[in-house]
């Protein structure tokens, strides 16, 4: 079947890690556009949150759906991480790094488990602690008043801005997206879209810290 | 011209199934003129007078063409020179007194026979799964009756200047033969006469990549790094566009 091959091939799997990553990076971006609102004061913010969830359906399809590509995109980059080890880490007696930056590359997994570790803590502490009867701009204020709360979420922007740092680069070569005319495009972007993330939710975590009312 | 001496480090296994180990010698009065392999030559000779055994190392053609050479030196794959093939590699780029450690290319898909020396079949038999074009045999056809612009032209021909060597399967973390396939799917991907095979070609030629224990690519570039030809990593973009198109839109099933 053309499809099996497609997805046992080295290439497929990271085809679906390029896919899944590119869904998830489309996700931040309307999470970052709703959470604008924070800015705008706790009344607004809380509006939107109830907006939303005055749709349980839309909600839900997008909690299965974001279920769905974190597994895939966490399952197929463990396999691939795993069947990467095979080739053994010193094969060499003297290991030499010839290209450049290969901070990000070489520590996707270990970044991808910090987000995920991080994304656990963030749907918990905000999505399934919080009471019905809770206010979420309240729950977002007192939890993000927390000094070492903060720490915890700066923490896990920067491993996203690592992590991205390669992977949104990485992403359209998989999809073989390599022009000359968009490449110097492409190597921008690939800094502007992670430190994009990094600033705006760096911002609301520090927003929230200084904030002594919201 | 002036002359160094130097320490060598190298891995010497008798053959595929021993533990190897690393040796050292010293080599004196290597004219910096002289080859990378011209200086294995002169190790050789002072071993083989010494009853050693000497280091078996692949190499053929010496003028940075056919591929056969290639060894990692001092964990650089061809050594610390852009673009040069071991053969290619003066001593003047080394120092009086350094020590230099030379390793086999290593990979899964790669076995080494002896020392320096491995087997590098797996790259034959990649190509023997697509990387070729059927001709109709007959009277030769007019030279110009096939057109092909001169920029496509280049493009197929810059993917063509790779010789095989694998030194991108050897310095990739994950023993990747990326690079090497997609200049191979690339050269003919690129070209008029290879259009026929082309929605089979990427198809099978990764699936046997894969079968033959090669790594998938994780995008690091260090083959493009190492690569003695200069093949850009453009290449790879290009066979997993052919690939996409050729398993999505291929009539074989």
């Amino acid at each position: 079947m053309w499809f099996v091959r497609f997805l046992t091939s080295s290439i497929g799997k990271k085809m679906v890690m390029a896919v899944t990553g590119l869904c998830l990076i489309l996700f931040l971006c309307v999470h970052a556009a709703g959470n604008v609102t924070i800015f705008v004061g706790s009344a607004v913010f809380q509006g939107y949150a109830e907006n939303l969830h005055s749709h349980p359906v839309i909600v839900f399809i997008f909690r299965v759906g974001l279920l769905a590509l974190f597994l895939i995109h966490i399952g197929v980059g463990l396999l691939l991480w795993q069947e990467g080890r095979k080739e053994g880490k010193n094969r060499y007696v003297v290991n030499t790094w010839v290209s450049k930056n290969p901070y990000a590359m070489s520590t996707m997994p270990y970044t991808g488990l910090f987000i995920l570790f991080f994304v656990l803590i963030h749907v918990f502490g905000f999505a399934v602690a919080p009471t019905h009867d809770q206010m979420i701009s309240h729950v977002i204020d007192d939890a993000l008043s927390n000094f070492f709360y903060v720490l915890l979420y700066l923490a896990g922007f920067a491993a996203l801005f690592i992590h991205l740092s390669h992977g949104f680069w990485s992403m359209l070569q998989t999809v073989g997206i390599n022009h000359p005319r968009y490449n110097t495009l492409i190597a921008r972007a690939t800094w502007v879209v992670p430190g994009g993330f990094l600033c705006f939710f760096s911002l609301i975590a520090l927003y929230l810290l200084t904030t002594s009312t919201y | 011209m002036s002359e160094i001496n130097l320490t060598l480090k190298i891995w010497r296994q008798p053959n595929a199934e021993a533990e190897g180990k690393v040796e050292t010698y010293s080599v004196e009065n290597i004219s910096t003129d002289s080859s990378f392999l011209e200086m294995l030559d002169v190790l050789n000779e002072k071993l083989t007078h010494e009853g050693v055994d000497p280091v078996a190392f692949d190499h053929d053609c010496r003028e940075g063409i056919c591929g056969m050479c290639g060894a990692v030196v001092n964990g650089v794959a061809h050594g610390p020179e852009k673009e040069t093939t071991l053969c290619q590699l003066h001593m003047r780029h080394f120092k009086n007194g350094d020590t230099i450690v030379i390793e086999p290319f290593r990979s899964r898909a790669f076995p080494i026979y002896k020392d320096l020396m491995i087997d590098r079949s797996a790259f034959d038999r990649i190509i023997q799964a697509g990387g070729y074009t059927n001709v109709n045999t007959g009277g030769t056809p007019d030279a110009n009756s096939v057109r092909i612009s001169s920029q496509q032209l280049e493009l197929a021909m810059d993917a063509a200047a790779c010789i095989g060597c694998g030194a991108c399967v050897a310095s990739c973390p994950n023993g990747s033969a990326m690079l090497f396939t997609s200049a191979k799917v690339s050269q003919l991907a690129l070209l008029p006469q290879g259009q026929v095979e082309r929605k089979e070609r990427a198809q099978a030629m990764v699936q046997c990549m894969d079968g033959e224990g090669f790594g998938h690519c994780t995008n690091t570039k260090e083959c493009e790094a190492v690569c003695p030809k200069g093949i850009s990593i453009s290449n790879i973009a290009r066979l997993n566009r052919e690939f996409l198109k050729g398993i999505f839109t291929g009539r074989d099933d």
